[in-house]
């Protein structure tokens, strides 16, 4: 029962934080702006298309689509919402999750490449990179979590609230901090790409797609959405541990924080130039670095 | 004495070898490398399934000592995996070498196969001897053997230099494996691995483990030692290359783990552990950047095989310093994933390397921007290169995933528990940093050989290669596919190897990898029945849609073409901006400036050299250069001049004693 619970929220995290973001953006613009739904409807248009295949591709770039949605889909099932129960947990569960998002990465990567397009050739390239280069982050964020909650599994990591202690909530605001500035990078925002951009010269993960249309482009789109919900949830897991840990306060924080952050990220900042995003990466990577060593010596109990 | 026959038979075979008609030759070294696989892997799976260690055979007091031949749980595990690679190999070499049989000599043929087959029976020995003098005497046959093996193309002048580099490498590392036993043979009398405990209980521990380390590190290819893989790989027939990377290198990875495996002491320990991960974590990082720039398929193998090694020692260095913590199950946990992934990157290795074989026989060439396309004309290579490509990037649902999944909790378990955290967050940090770039590395490969247009004429005369070699391809990659959907029971291999080092192992296995790895599998299905259940609706979905084939969306450029493409060297573009300081770009031609608006045709070749090679080729290289020169007056060729040369040494020596010197 918590299990299909648990899968039902992050569904539905991942559904409504796109609108989220739409309605943020359309308010601070002070427009009257698009329907909740119309990301829905886009992706049910979609569904419905015949599609186009270039003579260029190979198999690999039909099975793609299946592939990443896939990969996307067994990763939420890692993530639990709050109290609630996740499909699969082990130890380590958070290598697996990990890796099964790479898995998504490397296929899109591929059948980007597969169409010899230049363009398309430009978006994995900056992809592989900066996919490469926020890994580190992602792992010793984790393992953050691993050294001040002593579990290796994100069931157990957010199994119950813990009993209030400062250096853990400094921490575990500090961790939900990093996975937002991961979202940013995983599912493709601004500041370090704009889906909303037209110049495929200046787009990353827009680009990978352009081949696909129909049901394929539905689905890469619907796997952008589930990866976006696991970091969100993960995020909002991290504060609500601290202080109100239960699965109706967990989702709609995940869907109202990252869909709000990145609504107002978006309207109020410009993208990064294209070299300035390495460094916006690696900066995130070094920034996790610290959060664990700041969270070591928070454990440590030392007096500063 | 089974095993002595065995040894004089396989000696006869090997020179029988040279009579057989060339065409059969291929099945006489297979049958001498089979019958040692399986004449070793019946004693290997025993000791893997229980006993504690068999000796096969006495040698020679006279020459060896006490020496013996000896399987322990550790020697058995690189028996199968050297066994399994062997055979592949030997099978694919079959294909490989079909078109070379009417352009080679018959002679030079089975100076190939025979040193084929003494490399994979001599590492077989490698890894089964207990001491010194035997352990040595295999050691030296495998370099000379993989020698003649690179040679194979011996009139490319490339091909010489890169032998000889090597030739010269694994001696100096032979100097110090030979200072390594001498140190033990002059504190104890005796010249065995056994006897490096007595060694170990002193104060000297630590300096005589690098000095082994440096040896041992030599063949795996450790930083700053790596330089003769990139040279000689791309140097060496493929299969060859299969098997060096492979397995061979792995044969430094034993001798550093049998080594480690006599400290006792948990301080000493603890500095060695620090030690291995320092080194793993440069040469993994280091092997994983240069990979990623390479522009040549099996240069960019060569340099992934670096940073596999350094995989392997970071696991190493994390389960040496668990243990050396007290904290056993950090330290079987790392130690299993060091294991499995030795395991795991002798099989995806060599199918990769396979794989570049099956297209440089085709294409003549494994220049990463003369590809293009090529999963067209040879579909099978394509989807078995996916396979080792997945595998490799440890990705679910193949083998490589396993093997970090263990290290990473081995590294994890480490944090939660406060076990070396900082050494495990360097490790942490690592991994992963290698972890992205090794995808971004191999989706290069991948992509540039087999996807997209073809670049260059050639692609579209080439064909799928024939079904031996497609055969002996399909042995690593079972072993890929099925490590990766059942690791649960793969992980009983290495389940005695483990409780070798660390009695505490096997509860440690029963009780918390398994159920894990039990978890784990399942993911693998679930991942695999998710993906065919969407691919399953999404083509029956498409059966009533229109469906229609197109060029490339060229983005309404109106006249796109092939030489547009991302090439190699264009999408590691991104990582090259960033380590500029790691490599020494040599370049021909100019970029199109910013300033021309109508560019004329330009020609522009860069290639990243290692640093490290700069080391090679400084002033003591040139100072030994002229030292040698010097001493080169002395070889006169008169044997009266030599007559006094000894004269004078035993004047000397005499002299010398005398005064007490020595």
């Amino acid at each position: 029962m918590g299990i299909a619970l648990n899968t039902l929220l992050i569904l539905l995290t991942a559904l409504a934080i796109p609108g989220v973001i739409n309605r943020t953006r359309a308010l601070l613009a002070g427009r009257k702006g698009i329907p909740f739904v119309q990301h829905l409807r886009n992706v049910n248009l979609l569904l419905h298309k015949g599609s186009v295949y270039s003579t260029t591709t190979t198999a690999l770039f039909r099975i793609a689509p299946a592939i990443y949605i896939g990969a996307a889909i067994v990763a939420t099932l890692f993530i639990p919402v709050a109290d609630l129960n996740p499909l699969i947990s082990f130890e380590g569960d958070m290598v697996c999750f990990a890796y099964t998002l790479a898995l998504a990465r490397t296929i899109l990567i591929l059948a980007a490449m597969d169409t010899g397009s230049s363009f398309e050739g430009m978006g994995a390239a900056r992809e592989a990179l900066y996919g490469a280069l926020i890994e580190p982050a992602l792992m010793i964020a984790f393992a953050t979590l691993a050294m001040f909650c002593g579990y290796t599994s994100f069931a157990d990591i957010f199994a119950q609230e813990q009993s209030f202690n400062l250096n853990l909530t400094i921490v575990m605001f500090l961790v939900a901090y990093l996975f937002i500035r991961i979202t940013f990078v995983e599912s493709g925002r601004v500041p370090v790409d704009d889906p909303r951009t037209h110049l495929e010269l200046t787009m990353i993960h827009e680009v990978m797609c352009l081949d696909y249309s129909g049901i394929d482009m539905a689905l890469i789109h619907i796997a952008g959405w589930l990866k976006s919900a696991c970091f969100a949830m993960i995020a909002a897991n991290a504060v609500a541990a601290t202080f109100c840990f239960h699965w109706w306060f967990a989702t709609p924080f995940a869907i109202l924080l990252t869909g709000i952050t990145i609504g107002v990220v978006e309207s109020t900042q410009a993208r990064n130039k294209l070299v300035r995003n390495t460094t916006f990466i690696v900066t995130i990577s070094a920034l996790a670095a610290l959060i664990f060593f700041l969270g070591y010596l928070l454990q440590l109990d030392i007096n500063i | 004495m089974f095993y002595l026959y065995l040894l004089i038979a396989l000696s006869l075979l090997i020179a029988l070898l040279f009579l057989t008609p060339i065409k059969h030759k291929v099945w006489v070294a297979l049958a001498a490398v089979a019958t040692t696989a399986f004449g070793l892997a019946i004693p290997a799976i025993g000791v893997l399934a229980g006993s504690r260690q068999v000796t096969l055979l006495h040698l020679p007091r006279t020459i060896f000592g006490a020496e013996t031949i000896t399987i322990d749980p550790l020697s058995a595990l690189f028996l199968i995996i050297i066994g399994i690679a062997g055979i592949a190999t030997i099978i694919y070499s079959r294909g490989y070498l079909a078109q070379y049989l009417t352009k080679k000599s018959s002679t030079h043929i089975s100076l190939h196969y025979s040193s084929l087959a003494i490399l994979i029976i001599s590492m077989m020995m490698v890894v089964i001897s207990s001491g010194g003098f035997s352990f040595l005497f295999a050691w030296e046959l495998m370099t000379i053997a993989s020698f003649i093996l690179i040679l194979f193309d011996a009139q490319r002048p490339e091909v010489q230099r890169a032998a000889l580099a090597y030739l010269i490498m694994m001696h100096i590392g032979f100097i110090f494996l030979v200072a390594g036993f001498v140190g033990i043979f002059s504190a104890t009398g005796m010249g065995t691995f056994d006897a490096l405990a007595i060694c170990f209980s002193g104060e000297k521990t630590i300096p005589l483990f690098i000095v082994f380390l440096i040896g041992f590190g030599m063949k795996a290819g450790l930083f700053p030692m790596h330089v003769w893989l990139p040279e000689a790989h791309p140097a060496a027939p493929s299969h060859v290359s299969a098997i060096m990377s492979g397995v061979m290198i792995k044969t430094g990875v034993y001798g550093v783990m049998r080594v480690l495996w006599y400290i006792a002491d948990n301080a000493q320990l603890h500095t060695a552990g620090v030690i291995l991960l320092t080194v793993g974590i440069i040469t993994g990082l280091w092997g994983v950047i240069l990979a990623t720039l390479q522009n040549d398929a099996k240069r960019l193998l060569a340099y992934s095989s670096i940073e596999n090694i350094g995989v392997i020692f970071i696991a190493l260095g994390m389960a040496t310093l668990g243990y050396a913590s007290g904290h056993h199950v950090m330290a079987t946990l790392a130690l299993c994933g060091a294991l499995m992934h030795t395991l795991n990157h002798s099989l995806f290795k060599s199918l990769l390397f396979f794989g570049a074989g099956n297209i440089y026989s085709q294409m003549h060439t494994t220049l990463l921007d003369r590809f293009g396309g090529v999963a067209k004309h040879m579909p099978v290579t394509a989807i078995l290169f996916f396979v080792a490509t997945a595998a490799i990037c440890a990705l679910p649902p193949f083998n490589g995933f396993v093997g970090e999944y263990l290290i990473y909790l081995g590294m994890l378990d480490g944090v939660r528990s406060d076990v070396g955290t900082l050494y495990c967050a360097a490790g942490i940090f690592s991994l992963a940093l290698i972890g992205g770039l090794v995808v971004m590395a191999f989706t290069k490969l991948y992509s540039t050989i087999f996807l997209g247009s073809p670049r260059h004429h050639h692609v579209a005369e080439s064909e799928e290669v024939d079904s031996c070699r497609i055969g002996a391809m399909a042995i690593p990659a079972a072993g890929i596919i099925l490590i990766g959907l059942f690791p649960q029971f793969a992980i009983n291999i290495i389940k005695s190897v483990a409780s070798q080092f660390y009695p505490a192992a096997e509860k440690t296995i029963d009780a918390y990898i398994i159920p894990n790895l039990e978890r784990i599998s399942l993911t693998a299905w679930l991942l695999i029945i998710v993906i065919g259940l969407i691919y399953l609706l999404k083509s029956r979905a498409q059966q009533s849609r229109t469906i229609e084939q197109g060029p490339t969306w060229g983005c309404g450029f109106t006249s796109p073409n092939i030489r547009m493409q991302y090439t190699g060297e264009s999408f590691s573009e991104g990582l090259e901006s960033i380590a500029t300081t790691l490599t020494q770009n040599t370049i021909e031609g100019r970029t199109v400036g910013k300033s021309e608006i109508f560019p004329s045709s330009h020609n522009y070749n860069i290639r990243h050299k290692d640093k490290i090679d700069r080391l090679f080729a400084a002033w003591w290289v040139e100072l030994l250069r002229i030292i040698n020169k010097r001493m080169m007056s002395l070889r006169t060729g008169k044997i009266n001049n030599y007559i006094l040369f000894a004269l004078l040494f035993l004047v000397a020596i005499f002299i010398l004693s005398i005064l007490n010197i020595i």
